[in-house]
């Protein structure tokens, strides 16, 4: 049992961190292949800036200036720094309802990545400030996973974390992938780009080997059980979570279990034989449309229920 | 060789640059002549061995751990927030086990009297009846509030938690300066900074044997679960916090996180059926008792402040029936008024036939002539502090006013005499501070926390406050006031024959 409003925040607390981690390593991998002056370069810079907003590639981009956008923007909504303010700002929110351990490593990250000093420190050596940014995140990830009671209050966090990530892969995979042939993507450099932007290039080659493959590559992504970000991992993840969230309560029409449960199916069941034929958008498609259904049906069961239903008896 | 204890000294031996000059006021530290205080002679031993290399690093770890922690406010500038921490200094201030006995006397004393005078003032007004008070001084102040009138409050506990004022005057006497009973805040930086302060002079610490202050969230538990009256089994309790924003924030969330009941705000709560209820991710759960760090004017705009939309509506109404209890209740304010204030010691007497044990600082009234003749005549050597106004707005320092500050005064104080007092401007007393790597003297008040529920209970330590400007009296944190630790001992003995001078 706890507040709405703070599982409200913790939900989002998790979708800010994740969100956070997932940019910088989007920025770390362009501003590593603008070091190459190759196709495959330019190819991952295109998939990184499509990942990050809706729209299409863009035909020619500055990579090294969309880097920093995307990790020091104030102004755009899903800059590094914005989603660590924000994260940080939930946080403080629900202050009482984290530990100080996990608290102290996500305050410490935002007072550094978003003083005064941070552009300085960008300018010097980026790759290494993005490093220490994810890095950071998974302390606060692992501080929360060791020192949190696995509760509600966690799992609202860590609900948050994989719907992130699952709509954050599904657009990456979309950007690679989305033209509907998987052939868009045949560069060997450009897809080691791809796996390092899911940061699933050492996971990938334990399986594959170092064949790439554009076929493997999307199936790894979208299906494989055991590697944590990967859609299928994150959707069964989801479930669970929201199976514990739900005990108790009979399921609604608009629930969130029944959407989590029927996105899990989808990918447990999907056919890949139709996947390799039709191209991934179709599903990618689902995926997404499934994951904003379901945060709107967390919302509605969990948050903004109307209170005359829900009086104690 | 001469013993430390027994040589005259113009400083600490950290800089011999800079000379520490107590000055008129009555040091924390230094007797007249140089003398370091047996209870300061621990503390003096370690600032001499760590040096002024060592007292700045621990400054800094000090700071950074506040930054840490989030022990801080946000200062909005163009485009960017900034966050600043707190000031706090690493010396502690120490009293005395005897000194801390007066004290802790004097506090539940008080507290006793002015929770009895405001079930008084709430019920058949015997005060006003017997003439002791006026009764339009009590009946007219802005604090009070009739809607509190006839209703039952638990073991006549109205302010459950009280954070009062103490200064030192120049004769080493300790005086009360103003009581807080509305929403007193302070207490986290009291804990945060005694966190801080074992870790700054650990060996020290363990020697001066110091009284423990971390029981207080427990204590403050207790407190709250005691004003159920009915004894309800697993009483709900909640903080109610006006936000994220609030400058208090912080402390909000450190004392539900530290009695681990939850946080809520305004539009977390409903009301239905008079009672309270709070939106859970399972539906709405009872609330049964509230401690509020939202005002009075807050707390339920159906009741108050219309345009309120930090409380809750028919939180008023819920309380009224008995089914949730709001700490501290509504309307204490009435006994913390800046006028009632000077009939404090005669509330004491009335109700307890005790004489104060902490006396009041000399107060004028303005509402009387005879009084306000004399403030205007002596407007430059008075501090003048409007009854409404808090956290030191609407003051004036007489002897560090200008001549056109202290004429503006003046009239207002004809304009409107009623809403003025004015006491004689007192020395605080200095303790001494780390400031730009000197040690320093800096003025400083004691603000102890004082718990009333089924049982009366001081915490032994406080929330020292410094006025970070030399020479400036006021130590309030909106005026640029910082804090530092406050050591009670347990035991003078110990300090009395500890260190390297025992004789």
């Amino acid at each position: 049992m706890m507040l709405a409003r703070v599982a409200d925040s913790l939900y989002w607390l998790g979708r800010y961190v994740e969100r956070a981690e997932h940019i910088s390593r989007l920025a770390g991998v362009m501003l590593n292949a603008t070091l190459d002056r190759t196709d495959a370069a330019d190819q991952a810079a295109r998939i990184a800036l499509a990942a990050v907003g809706d729209g299409a590639a863009p035909e020619s981009v500055d990579a090294i200036g969309s880097a920093q956008a995307l990790v020091l923007d104030r102004d755009s909504a899903s800059s590094v720094v914005v989603s660590l303010a924000h994260a940080r700002e939930n946080a403080r929110q629900v202050r009482d309802q984290i530990t100080t351990e996990s608290w102290e490593r996500l305050n410490m990250l935002y007072l550094r990545a978003t003083g005064d000093a941070a552009g300085q420190a960008y300018a010097y050596d980026a790759p290494d400030f993005l490093q220490r940014i994810i890095a950071d995140l998974h302390l606060f990830k692992g501080a929360s996973d060791a020192t949190m009671s696995h509760g509600d209050g966690w799992r609202f966090m860590l609900t948050g974390v994989y719907i992130e990530r699952a709509q954050l892969i599904a657009r990456l995979l979309k950007a690679g992938f989305g033209g509907g042939e998987s052939s868009a993507l045949d560069d060997h450099m450009a897809m080691v780009s791809l796996l390092r932007m899911a940061c699933a290039l050492e996971p990938y080659l334990r399986v594959y080997t170092a064949d790439m493959n554009a076929q493997f590559l999307l199936e790894f992504l979208l299906f494989d059980e055991e590697f944590p970000r990967s859609i299928r991992f994150s959707a069964a993840r989801i479930e669970e979570h929201l199976a514990h969230l739900s005990k108790g309560r009979e399921l609604g029409r608009a629930d969130p279990l029944r959407l989590a449960g029927r996105l899990n199916a989808r990918l447990a069941y999907a056919d890949v034989e139709e996947v390799e034929e039709g191209g991934a958008g179709a599903l990618l498609a689902a995926v997404s449309a499934e994951c904003v259904a379901i945060h709107g049906a967390i919302f509605e069961t969990f948050v903004a229920y109307p209170l005359e239903m829900r009086l104690p008896a | 060789m001469p013993k430390a204890q027994s040589t005259p000294r113009d400083a600490p031996a950290t800089n011999p640059d800079a000379v520490y000059l107590p000055g008129a006021a009555h040091d924390e530290m230094f007797a007249k002549g140089g003398f370091t205080r047996p209870h300061y002679q621990l503390l003096q031993r370690d600032i001499d061995a760590l040096g002024a290399q060592a007292l700045a690093d621990r400054q800094r770890t000090l700071e950074r751990s506040f930054l840490l922690q989030g022990i801080t406010f946000t200062v909005y500038g163009a485009g960017s927030a900034t966050e600043r921490i707190i000031p706090t200094d690493l010396f502690p201030r120490i009293i005395s086990a005897s000194e801390w006995a007066k004290i802790e006397a004097g506090l539940v004393q008080r507290l006793k009297a002015l929770n009895l005078f405001l079930a008084d003032i709430y019920g058949e007004q015997r005060i006003l009846t017997d003439g002791v008070i006026p009764r339009d001084l009590v009946l007219g102040c802005p604090a009070y509030r009739r809607q509190m009138q006839h209703l039952y409050v638990p073991h006549q506990a109205y302010a459950n938690v009280c954070g009062s004022d103490l200064i030192r005057g120049e004769d080493g006497e300790f005086f009360v300066l103003e009581d807080n009973l509305r929403v007193p805040s302070g207490v986290s930086y009291m804990l945060a900074n005694r966190d801080a302060s074992r870790r700054t002079f650990p060996a020290t610490f363990r020697e001066a044997r110091v009284r423990q202050v971390e029981r207080y969230p427990d204590m403050l538990l207790s407190t709250l679960k005691s004003m159920t009256g009915d004894g309800r089994p697993n009483p709900q309790i909640v903080v109610l916090t006006p936000g994220v924003y609030n400058s208090a924030y912080y402390e909000h969330a450190y004392l539900a996180r530290l009695m681990g009941v939850p946080l809520v705000e305004g539009r977390d709560l409903a009301v239905h059926d008079n009672r309270v209820y709070m939106r859970t991710t399972e539906g709405l759960r009872p609330v049964d008792v509230i401690y509020r760090r939202v005002d009075d004017d807050f707390i339920d705009p159906l009741s108050f402040r219309r345009d309120s939309s930090l409380g809750v509506a028919g939180l008023f109404n819920a309380y009224r029936s008995g089914t949730v209890v709001i700490c501290n209740a509504p309307g204490t304010g009435v006994a913390d008024d800046k006028a009632v204030y000077a009939y404090v010691p005669a509330i004491i007497r009335y109700y307890l036939s005790e004489d104060a044990i902490l006396p009041n600082v000399k107060t004028f009234l303005c509402r009387e002539p005879a009084d306000l003749s004399h403030v205007l005549a002596n407007l430059d050597s008075l501090v003048v502090k409007a009854v409404g106004a808090s956290g030191g707005y609407g003051m004036l320092v007489g002897p560090h006013a200008s001549a056109k500050e202290r004429a503006d005064f003046a009239e207002a104080l004809k304009a409107d005499p009623d809403n003025y007092v004015a006491q004689p401007t007192i020395q605080l007393s200095t303790a001494p501070c780390l400031a730009d790597g000197k040690i320093e003297p800096r003025h400083v008040d004691l603000r102890p926390f004082i718990l009333s529920g089924d049982k009366v209970v001081v915490t032994p330590g406080a929330l020292t406050r410094v006025a970070l400007k030399r020479g400036s009296l006021v130590v309030n944190s909106s005026q640029g006031g910082g804090s530092k630790d406050t050591w009670v001992l347990a035991d003078d003995g110990v300090a009395d024959q500890a260190g390297d001078g025992a004789p």
